[in-house]
């Protein structure tokens, strides 16, 4: 009964296999998230590893105390530390999208500080590289409050090829394109979702998107080779092929339907012959 | 067979104590304080339900685990009610396994119970019977037989406040063990981190059975894990057991 | 006769605390328990009786000598297949019921369920314990704890019967009945050991004795063998006499009430002391011879080790 060698000899094995098997699973890839101690504050480090594997749990209370203290009219300096408490709730559970999003309309709506909502976003977006949401998010924001198109624009380029981003996005990139005179890429990415759509109804938008970018070109070279034509001769030539035979132009373009541009030899003006968005 | 007759018995044992039944009332206190944390906070309020439940269900079976655990065998010795036990025909070894698996199935119970309490909840936000959260519960009972085994280990030689403080720390070190790889990256290479790499191999790793974040969010384990963890459980467990009965064997009971 | 329980040279040393000082306990003991006979197991509180049962049930790992229980190491579970125990104070699982508790007991020796179910109601039917049945054994006083203690050692039908003062925290009446009890089980055939510092209770029953005085095992034999037959001294009461005439016969111990206790330690002493009564018309309440008892062994023992 007290021959203690062959459970020895199993203690010792199954010490050896347990050891075996803990650096067989350290190889197995468990999802985990890339970079999140980089960035951020040490404090939120320190917490993750303070919580033995209740991170997130962690994380449900901070975000809920957080919500609670923002809430509260009668605090004065309350955002002197938004960043950084939003920051460490990150830090614990880097995956749960509502922190990030709350934040943001906190940063919005109370502290009335975009540049601070958008900080949000990006936390977000560098937490979770795949999510197009938060870029998707920030573009809008950029969009709305900023009225910063270049902004918006950068912000839906990330978001519209990540995966389940919805195609609305590509075409909020598309106009943003637009509306800083990027016309080239306004034209291919419009081009793009007019041949990708299936929906008539987005089809026909993309096309008047297309009109209007191709008017743009149009009316600008038009505008262009008619001041030299009134510098070289005088006067406004009696109609638009007058360019062409002058030289000024190869050929006289007509809009994305193939109509001619109307023009008024009395003032020099051109424009289309339809309104863009009743064609 | 004897190993089943004590199971029984320690099972009855720890049904018929109050104690157990104050620690689930706790933890079913805990499992519903979910849903007032649900309440305050804004966005998916089943995501705040399902994280405090699973925590709950993983902290009041380890509390369970190492309380009971430890008292168990100690309990035996300071009462005397061990006398009779050995001189009956029984190996001593029989009697600690039959301790364990005793303990074992009253966790089980527990866990079964604060399981339907926590799916019940989750119903109740989600209008769904989420099973699937069974599968990290499952993993956190094997989390709590290896606590088991170690509270019994440290109860066959020690006092329950000490064991229960060893237990304890055993809990921490499993879920801390991982934050040895920092320091054996930061050690140039050599016999000092060749040993520092065996200590970490042979300290065990508890978050190879935490997969509640994953289960939370919904995400992917490889199916390499689930083959590997639960072989890792069941191996380190036979381990500590092999060595609470080598310790149990030889020791006097005065 | 063959031996039930052979101890050869067994000692045993505890270590006290961290302290490497260990304290010998058992210094060497050997003794055998005969088939079918009682063996007492005498000595003071802190002898080394408790130590040396829990050496022969495994409960204590001896650091020499050897222990054999129906010829085979005592450490084989087989060894203990025919055993019974009662412990000293015994305490047992509180939260069952006395049914339950033999039941759970049965169990152990793999009996089946209808054979367990007449053999707990027997065994409490022999203790005296049939009303207490459905009672938890925490509402349980000593007595009935022993008692049930002793129901549970003869759950498996022992062949042979360990018992640890069994008669301790008995009033008087349970005493007897313990006693009726271990005399029929040897009646049935059954070998008992057990141990005591209650002298009186034992010598009425006792085949053999050992008497273990600091670990070490004093005296041992036959009952009649350790007592010698001899009249040590007899007891007198007497009254009708002047208490001087008899000072110089035998010692006096008291004189009350006219009535004169001495204590004579020969025979012409004796003689002497009736003649007196008898020429002074006096009258002789009681005469008693004391024969060497067990007691007076033990006394003289503890007193010159």
């Amino acid at each position: 009964m007290r021959t203690s060698k062959p459970l020895l000899a199993a203690a010792a094995l199954a010490l050896l296999a347990a050891s075996g098997l803990k650096l067989r699973l350290d190889t197995v890839p468990r999802q985990k998230v890339p970079g999140s101690s980089a960035i951020y504050l040490p404090a939120g480090k320190f917490l993750k590893a303070a919580t033995f594997g209740f991170g997130s749990l962690l994380a449900d209370v901070l975000f809920v105390w957080a919500i609670q203290y923002y809430g509260d009219p009668r605090i004065p300096d309350k955002f002197l530390r938004f960043e950084h408490i939003f920051s460490v709730i990150a830090e614990l559970d880097p995956r749960w999208i509502d922190p990030y999003e709350v934040a943001a309309l906190i940063a919005l709506y109370d502290a009335r500080d975009v540049g601070l909502a958008l900080k949000m976003f990006e936390l977000g977006a560098a937490k979770n590289p795949n999510m197009w949401i938060f870029p998707f998010q920030a573009g809008h924001y950029a969009q709305l409050y900023l009225k910063d198109y270049a902004l918006a624009k950068s912000y839906y380029r990330q978001a519209m090829d990540l995966p389940g981003a919805p195609a609305i996005a590509r075409r909020l990139f598309a106009n943003a394109a637009f509306q800083t005179m990027d016309l080239r890429t306004a034209w291919e990415s419009w081009s793009e979702i007019h041949e990708a759509a299936e929906d008539p109804q987005i089809r026909k938008i993309a096309s008047n998107h297309l009109y209007r970018i191709k008017a743009a070109v149009d009316l600008d070279r038009l505008r262009h080779a008619l001041e030299k034509y009134r510098g070289r001769y005088g006067r406004w030539p009696s109609a638009l092929d007058r360019l062409a035979a002058a030289g000024f132009l190869e050929a006289i373009p007509t809009d994305f339907d193939g109509r001619d541009y109307v023009y008024d030899p009395a003032t020099g003006e051109v424009r289309t012959a339809v309104i863009p968005w009743k064609r | 067979m004897t190993i089943a007759v004590i199971a029984r018995n320690t099972f009855k044992e720890a049904v018929r104590d109050r104690v157990l039944y104050l620690l689930l009332f706790f933890a079913a206190l805990a499992i519903v304080l979910s849903r007032v944390l649900a309440l305050l906070t804004v966005g998916d309020r089943a995501k705040v339900v399902k994280d405090v439940g699973l925590a709950s269900i993983s902290l009041f079976g380890a509390l369970m685990a190492i309380l009971i655990g430890t008292g168990l065998v100690y309990k035996e010795i300071d009462k005397r009610t061990i006398f009779t036990l050995i001189s009956k025909p029984i190996r001593r070894s029989e009697f600690l396994l039959g301790k364990y698996f005793g303990l074992l199935l009253t966790l089980a119970v527990m866990t079964a119970a604060m399981s339907a309490i926590f799916l019940v909840l989750v119903f109740a936000h989600t209008l769904a019977w989420e099973f699937r959260l069974l599968i990290p519960i499952l993993f956190i009972f094997l989390e709590l037989g290896l606590l088991t085994a170690v509270a019994i280990l440290f109860s066959s030689f020690s006092t329950p406040i000490l064991s229960s403080l060893y237990a304890l720390s055993f809990f921490l070190i499993g879920h801390f063990s991982w934050s040895l790889e920092t320091l054996i990256q930061k050690t140039p290479p050599g016999w000092g981190r060749t040993a520092l790499r065996a200590v970490y191999a042979v300290l065990p790793d508890l978050e190879n059975f935490n997969l509640k974040t994953e289960f939370v969010h919904g995400l992917t384990v490889p199916s390499s894990f689930y083959v590997y963890a639960p072989l890792y459980a069941l191996v380190y467990t036979g381990f500590v057991l092999a060595l609470a009965v080598l310790v149990f064997r030889r020791r006097d009971f005065i | 006769m063959a031996d039930i329980l052979e101890l050869r040279d067994v000692r045993k040393a505890f270590r006290q605390g961290f302290l490497l000082r260990s304290r010998e306990v058992l210094k060497g003991i050997s003794f055998s328990v005969g088939e079918g006979e009682i063996f007492g197991y005498l000595g003071p509180n802190g002898a080394g009786k408790t130590s040396t049962i829990k050496c022969v049930l495994g409960l204590l790992f001896p650091d020499g000598g050897t222990i054999r229980i129906g010829g085979r190491p005592h450490l084989e579970t087989r060894a203990k297949a025919g055993l019974g125990f009662l412990p000293e104070n015994p305490y047992f699982y509180d939260y069952l019921t006395a049914a339950e508790f033999l039941d759970f007991y049965a169990q152990l020796f793999g009996l089946p369920k209808s054979e367990r179910r007449e053999r707990a109601a027997r065994l409490l039917g022999l203790v005296g314990m049939e009303k207490a049945a459905g009672l938890q054994l925490r509402k349980f006083s000593r007595g009935m704890l022993q008692r049930i203690g002793l129901a549970q050692a003869l759950v498996n039908d022992p062949s042979f019967l360990i018992l640890d003062e069994p008669l301790g925290g008995l009033d008087p009446l349970g005493r007897k009945e313990i006693r009726d009890i271990i005399l029929t089980l040897k009646e049935d055939g059954k070998t008992v050991l057990f141990t005591s510092h209650i002298l009186q209770d034992i010598e009425m029953i006792c085949d053999r004795v050992a008497i273990l005085i600091g670990g070490r095992i004093h005296r041992q034999g036959r009952l009649a063998d350790l007592v010698s037959e001899n009249i040590l001294f007899t007891e007198l009461t007497v009254s009708g006499i002047d208490p001087a005439e008899v000072a110089g016969l035998g010692r006096s111990l008291s004189a009350q009430g006219g009535r004169i206790l001495l204590k004579v330690f020969d025979d012409v002493g004796l003689e002497s002391v009736l003649d007196l009564v008898r020429e002074r018309k006096g009258t002789i309440h009681a005469l008693i011879p004391r024969v060497q008892t067990l007691e007076d062994i033990f006394v003289e023992a503890v007193k010159n080790p």
